[in-house]
């Protein structure tokens, strides 16, 4: 086991305090997975900024005082230069040393709250139980709930995050050609936007003739004809941020540029209606109208899409799923990723999507150039 | 190895039938029908997730490229697949398995993918099945397993009673093995050669990550020191140039099946580098069927001649590799394992000592009789 001690907090962990205080609540246990899901909060990130190897905990008491246990022990030394919590503990047993951290802070498992426990394993999260002698009550929504709305600095990362995503698409306005194989493409880019920083991408790149979905890359060699689908998503300094773009290689057929002016439109639509106050449902309706209006109501649905957008970790996933059942209010600094993809029968699957933040005018675009049907020349 | 667990695994992961064609699973599947015939389970219910799926993959050739993924097989009858994918995404996820019935196990698609698949088991009493790696899986899916089987199924742990994989590789395994250990070598090269011509440890490790996904490695994991050795750390997008050594950690995936290496290039000759090549030669001197693991383990520290250990290899000296970055059993200190023949290890020794310097080494081998066939090795640390 090996103890640091760090100085300086976070916005999130002296809300997180406050809460405790506020509801006489004796101490909070954030666990994460390591699974860095980017649809999900990582309660960790957001109270110690540290993205995680393995299965780790902050544990906040309600004086203020935190500790940030990581796993494996040997990644305690990063940990601790990064962590804005008071303490880190690197060890290869979470469970026992949560015990310890518990114990030091003489926190009352009845009377205090945890976030992810939920999505731990079974073994660990038994073991935690076992060493505590019962689990805290959950409060899973709390971390995703106190980062809702992005900081100037978040912010400023999710921008840049954008940066990334869209120098990204250039390079496979560069790089992709006939002949080459759909993981080659998408390698080039991994790699590419990771030397511009991004700590990871979530990204999904195929191609056919007739796409029905986008999918991770696979064997398939491009050629000419093929309509190109890239979800884009770096992340930077825990920010993630999504293009959604669709390129052709050689010139497309004139419907195809029709269909995709539908996917523009309501793109606008969606900005438009996004606006802080309306709710998730508004915004999902205005998209959903203008593709409806033009004859495709009945794909407005699974398989034919999945959502109108979604909230991207790893701080917070708010507002959520952009679909017509969320009726969570827009806050102004809220960031999602908007985007109308939508499988239609004579073009196929096609994706127009940006990151925004929610503004009292409505949704701002934080990429510099919108969605177009680009055209590789051959 | 522990290392960053990206948020979706990027290269393709297609069912490549003309390597791993049906009938290798039809035989991959003899013991686990071996152990329900013994259990009188009419079915097991195998689970993996993005991170660790190793039971899930051998069986299914499944990998979750997030989330998770659980396959229901019967011993007689056709099995399904549950992922927790949309269903816009299911003919993607129909291409990376042979199991014809891909289903999403997500949100409301839960109980019409998984509850009707049971209808035909029920019957007067509880019937019991068998579970396998249900300990990773998270507790909220556990309930909702519970929740849709109620009182007329028992799970059961077949973990216990049967291992899956098992320590001995198939030839067909063999042949994955060979071919992830010859990527790795190529990547471990161009990070030598980076590393020679610019001086900055994640531009090595960048350049080695994007030859080996450029050949079609499905996964590539690094971790490099930015302080000589001492410690290793993630990926941080600094690109800063450094003064040797570099000591890092590369790991690819190809076609399902992972090989590793930690790679030291220091002209200076140290003494923790001498004393670790000497430990891992005696590693692989002593690798052989039946081996005891302890032993493996007792010959490595006695060739480090009371240096210590390097910190980030957690007190072992190697594991078995394949469908796992981390498969049992470790060459830990007092284990009783022992190795199997045409069994895949990596063998990992190093030394972190403030006068010796630091140093870390790795070499990939397949146990035989006449001893350790060495399918990858760390690059030689000097010029």
């Amino acid at each position: 086991m090996n103890v640091q001690v760090a100085v300086g907090k976070n916005v999130r962990l002296i809300e997180a305090g406050k809460y405790l205080q506020a509801g006489g609540l004796d101490g909070l246990i954030a666990v994460s997975n390591g699974l860095n899901n980017f649809l999900e909060s990582n309660a960790v990130y957001v109270l110690s900024n540290v993205r995680p190897i393995g299965e780790s905990a902050v544990v906040l008491d309600r004086d203020g005082r935190s500790t940030l246990i990581v796993t494996p022990a040997w990644d305690g030394e990063r940990a601790a230069s990064i962590s804005s919590t008071d303490r880190t503990i690197g060890t290869d047993d979470l469970a026992t040393v949560l015990k310890d951290v518990a114990d030091k802070y003489r926190l009352d498992v009845a009377r205090s709250i945890s976030i992810g426990l939920s999505l731990l394993g079974q073994a660990l999260a038994t073991g935690i139980g076992v060493r505590l002698g019962a689990l805290p009550k959950p409060a899973d929504e709390l971390a995703r709930d106190l980062a809702r709305v992005r900081t100037a600095e978040e912010l400023k990362a999710a921008e840049h995050a954008t940066w990334i995503a869209e120098r990204g698409y250039e390079r496979v306005l560069e790089f992709a050609r006939p002949g080459l194989r759909e993981y080659e493409l998408a390698a080039e880019l991994y790699c590419f936007t990771k030397k511009l920083g991004a700590e990871d991408n979530f990204l999904l790149m195929s191609a056919s003739q007739h796409n029905l979905a986008v999918r991770a890359a696979g064997e398939r060699v491009l050629d000419v004809g093929d309509i190109i689908l890239s979800e884009i998503t770096p992340c930077y300094r825990g920010q993630f941020s999504q293009i959604c773009r669709t390129t052709v290689i050689g010139e497309p057929r004139p419907l195809l540029r029709e269909k995709f002016a539908i996917l523009q439109e309501a793109m606008s639509a969606g900005l438009e209606a996004g606006r802080a106050g309306a709710t998730v449902a508004d915004l999902t309706h205005a998209i959903n109208g203008v593709i409806a209006k033009a004859g495709y109501g009945d794909y407005c649905r699974p398989p034919y899409m999945r959502v109108r957008g979604h909230g991207l970790g790893i701080t917070s996933d708010r507002p959520g799923d952009i679909v017509e059942r969320n009726e969570r209010v827009l806050e102004s600094g809220m960031v999602f990723v908007m985007h109308p993809n939508q499988y239609i029968p004579e073009s196929g699957y096609l994706m127009c999507g940006e990151p925004v933040v929610v503004t009292d005018e409505g949704c701002r675009a934080l990429s510099a150039q919108m969605a177009q049907l680009d055209v590789i020349a051959v | 190895m522990r290392t960053m667990q990206p948020c979706v695994t990027i290269g393709s992961y297609t069912w490549a039938q003309d390597r791993l064609p049906y009938d290798e699973f039809t035989l991959r599947l003899e013991p686990l029908h071996a152990a329900m015939d013994r259990n009188r389970w009419p079915a097991v219910l195998v689970y993996g997730d993005v991170r660790e799926h190793v039971a899930l993959a051998y069986l299914s050739n499944f990998i979750p490229r997030v989330r998770w993924g659980m396959a229901l097989l019967p011993r007689s009858g056709d099995a399904r697949l549950l992922c927790a994918m949309s269903t816009r995404d299911l003919p993607a996820m129909r291409t990376l398995t042979w199991i014809a019935d891909v289903r999403s196990g997500m949100g409301p698609e839960w109980e019409k993918s998984f509850d009707p698949w049971f209808e035909p088991l029920k019957t007067e009493r509880a019937v019991e099945l068998g579970t396998i790696d249900f300990d990773i899986m998270a507790p909220v899916l556990h309930q909702s397993v519970l929740h849709s089987l109620g009182d007329r199924f028992v799970l059961q742990r077949a973990n216990d009673g049967v291992t899956v994989p098992p320590q001995r590789k198939r030839p067909r395994e063999l042949t994955m093995m060979r071919a992830s250990c010859k990527l790795l070598q190529s990547a471990a090269q161009a990070l030598t050669d980076s590393w020679h011509h610019n001086g900055s440890p994640e531009t090595a490790a960048l350049d080695a990550e994007r030859l080996a996904r450029s050949l079609g490695a499905q996964d590539v994991r690094t971790l490099i020191s930015l302080d000589g050795g001492r410690t290793l750390v993630p990926f941080q997008g600094l690109f800063e140039k450094k003064a040797g050594p570099l000591v890092g950690y590369l790991a690819v995936k190809v076609m399902g099946y992972w090989a590793d290496m930690f790679i030291t290039l220091d002209e200076g000759n140290s003494l923790a580098l001498r004393k670790t090549e000497a430990a891992l030669d005696a590693l692989i001197a002593a690798a052989r069927p039946g081996a005891r693991t302890g032993d493996l383990y007792a010959k490595a520290i006695e060739a480090l001649t009371a240096l210590p250990l390097h910190p980030v290899l957690s007190a072992s000296v190697g594991h078995s590799i394949g469908l796992s970055l981390n498969q049992q059993p470790e060459l830990r200190a007092g284990d009783k394992s022992e190795l199997a023949e045409d069994g895949v290890y990596t063998l990992q020794t190093g030394v972190a000592d403030v006068q010796a310097r630091n140093a870390l080494l790795s070499a990939i081998v397949r146990c035989t009789a006449k001893g350790a066939e060495v399918l990858a090795r760390s690059p030689s640390p000097t010029r």
